[in-house]
């Protein structure tokens, strides 16, 4: 260095061993001085994506504009804008079920939840308002309740699940009007509220919680524990009593240590082998039946048990539990060649069922068609899931996956990931439920803009 | 002298490959980095409010840093358990990709008297030696602060005043924001924030 400056000076105070394990010194990247660079900051926002010229490289369809269709869309665009992407939803707007755990606890409402699809359109991506009900595979063509066919060179499908009505007697669609699922947002989340709402101090809120495998699984212990919040101001002497017919759950320890300390004895968790298994559902009785007792609540919210969302099924895409497997590098359909399934619906290894899943699984699979379409080898996948809980609004807990493709399974990368520490500060758990809003934030930046 | 040992490094990746000691083949830069968008938006530009926009930083200071996080030099909530999951050619690989991504400055609402306190302080502290041209200036040790997200920068001052800085800050600066209140660590968070606006 031709000459010390105050700054060097400065930074010598602090850089003993700190260089640690990469050893980026002034002159390893082959500047000797490093020069002072001011980075000139992006004053305008990218341009809009050109529409596809008139004959595009592939035509790709993705069915299902939720947290896997979204990325896949705007990430195959982003791979390759001769794509001609087509994303069709057969809603209007898109309800995030993430975070909606927190309308049910008064603390959102479902406007800030919801999304339109403007900003994809904005990148060249073609958004077609439909609910497609036939897939033809063989003609590469898809049809919609519209009547209108579509073709493709490559479909995804990011159908989500669906609910097994019936798998427990009693239990059907119309049941869910008396004991809602809320397990998909907007109605259901109203619902839910209004009825919480309308319960009396000292009342009871049973969650019957799925079996797995099911979408989001920390889900309804966190809508207990937001649920709680709720309650603890409004109506403290109420109870909130979980029906598993599980044995364990997600992130478990640190959710009864959260529940506990926030919320006291508020909440009571009934595992499978200790009677939390339901068998029969009376709706007009607010009863559910378990294999010893009966319970009766003021209020309940029913998550039924959970396969691939129907459009899967309607494909023949699906296993015999209900579920879609795929070849873990680019997540096409192990049953029909030039489909894939990405998110909820799909089978992938150890990673779990939730929005981030699906978000990486959409990046990979997209990845995947932008090198077949060019003729190119395909890309090693790499995946990620990062799981965020809200327990209170400054307590807030996590999880974090990572995974790569190993004797042709999606595994865990071994020594790494894992959920919050039980033992964790004050301040740690209420930085971690901002970074939960900051996820929302951003994933549904990365999905909708 | 560097691209001999890079040759030397791909040669011997591509000779464990060829055995079956490593996993599979190299993941690139992108297929990596794109996973980090989920918390830390497309291509680094974070939406907010607490996750720092990361597209743009020098490619040494987050090599450095995300080295950290692996080895639990620098604390974390999540990124700790992240990082661990990464090689550090891996790692490499993912700063150079955000380091190569365009620095967009956030959109958060500032507070003008914050950003006026918060310049004085800037100067007063000397914080101007080091976050040079207000900020902006970023180097392998040196984040450019100037337009990231205050509740980020906020946050990260709150921990060097109170908790103490993880090993690679300089002394001096952790002698100088320990010196400091809570309220002026905010404006200085707001001061920068409102650069690039």
């Amino acid at each position: 260095m031709a000459r010390l400056t105050r700054r060097d000076l400065i930074k010598a105070t602090g850089m003993a061993g700190a260089l640690g394990a990469f050893g980026w010194a002034p002159g390893l990247w082959g500047q000797e001085t490093a020069p002072k660079e001011a980075v000139k900051p992006a004053k305008k926002p990218a341009k809009a994506a050109e529409p596809a010229p008139a004959k595009a490289k592939a035509r790709v369809i993705v069915v299902g504009g939720g947290y896997g269709g979204t990325i896949a869309a705007k990430y195959l665009k982003m791979g390759d804008p001769e794509i001609q992407v087509t994303l069709i939803e057969k809603d209007e707007k898109f309800i995030s079920c993430p975070l909606s755990n927190e309308v049910l606890a008064g603390e959102r409402d479902l406007d800030s939840l919801s999304f339109t699809y403007a900003g994809l359109a904005k990148r060249g991506i073609s958004v077609v308002r439909d609910e497609i009900t036939q897939v033809d595979a063989a003609k590469k063509t898809i049809k919609g309740k519209s009547g209108k066919s579509y073709e493709y060179d490559k479909l995804i499908l990011s159908p989500g699940v669906a609910f097994k009505w019936g798998a427990i007697k009693g239990f059907d669609e119309a049941a869910a009007e008396i004991m809602p699922h809320a397990w998909k947002a907007g109605p259901q989340t109203a619902l839910l509220r209004k009825q919480l709402q309308a319960m009396p101090d000292g009342g009871k809120f049973y969650i019957v919680a799925p079996p797995n495998p099911y979408r989001c699984p920390p889900g309804p212990y966190e809508r207990a524990a937001l649920v709680a919040h709720y309650f603890k101001q409004h109506k403290p002497k109420s109870k909130i009593i979980i029906l598993d017919p599980k044995d364990k759950f997600s992130k478990q320890a640190l959710f009864q240590q959260g529940w506990k300390q926030v919320y006291g004895d508020m909440i009571e968790w009934v595992p499978g082998a200790g009677g939390g298994i339901v068998e029969e559902v009376k709706p007009k009785a607010m009863t559910l039946v378990g294999q010893v007792e009966e319970y009766k609540g003021d209020v309940v919210n029913f998550i039924p048990a959970q396969e691939a969302g129907a459009l899967a099924k309607l494909a023949g895409l699906t296993d015999e539990k209900g579920w879609c497997p795929v070849d873990p590098k680019t997540f096409e359909s192990t049953k029909q060649k030039d489909v894939f399934v990405i998110g909820d619906a799909c089978i992938a290894g150890t990673m779990p069922k939730s929005g981030y899943a699906a978000n990486s699984q959409a990046k990979v699979c997209a990845a995947a068609i932008v090198a077949l379409v060019n003729g190119k080898s395909l890309p090693e996948p790499s995946y990620v899931n990062t799981c965020y809980s809200i327990i209170a609004p400054n307590y807030g807990i996590s999880v974090a996956g990572i995974y790569e493709l190993k004797d042709g399974a999606i595994q865990d990368v071994p020594n790494s990931g894992g959920v919050s520490p039980l033992e964790a500060s004050a301040r740690v758990r209420a930085l971690e439920v901002q970074y939960a809003l900051g996820w929302f934030r951003n994933i549904t930046a990365d999905m909708f803009t | 002298m560097k691209t001999s040992i890079f040759r030397l490094t791909s040669l011997l990746a591509g000779l464990l490959a060829s055995t079956g000691l490593l996993a599979e083949g190299p993941r690139s830069p992108s297929m990596l980095a794109n996973t980090c968008a989920g918390c830390h938006g497309t291509n680094g530009a974070s939406a907010g409010d607490a996750m720092p926009t990361i597209g743009g930083l020098d490619k040494r200071y987050l090599a450095n840093v995300l080295g950290q996080f692996k080895s639990g030099a620098r604390d974390s909530t999540i990124m700790g358990r992240i990082m661990k999951g990464y090689s550090d050619d891996e790692i490499k690989a993912i700063a150079d990709h955000m380091a190569s991504q365009t620095w967009v400055p956030t959109v958060a609402k500032v507070d003008p008297k914050l950003v006026q306190q918060g310049s004085k302080i800037h100067n007063d502290a000397k914080c101007e030696t080091c976050h040079e041209k207000n900020g902006q200036v970023q180097d392998a040790e040196t984040p450019r602060v100037a337009g990231q997200w205050p509740d980020y920068t906020y946050n990260m001052l709150v921990i060097y005043h109170d908790v103490g800085a993880p090993a690679s800050q300089p002394r001096k600066m952790r002698e100088r924001v320990q010196k400091l209140s809570l309220d002026e660590l905010k404006a200085v968070a707001h001061f920068y924030a409102a650069q690039d606006k």
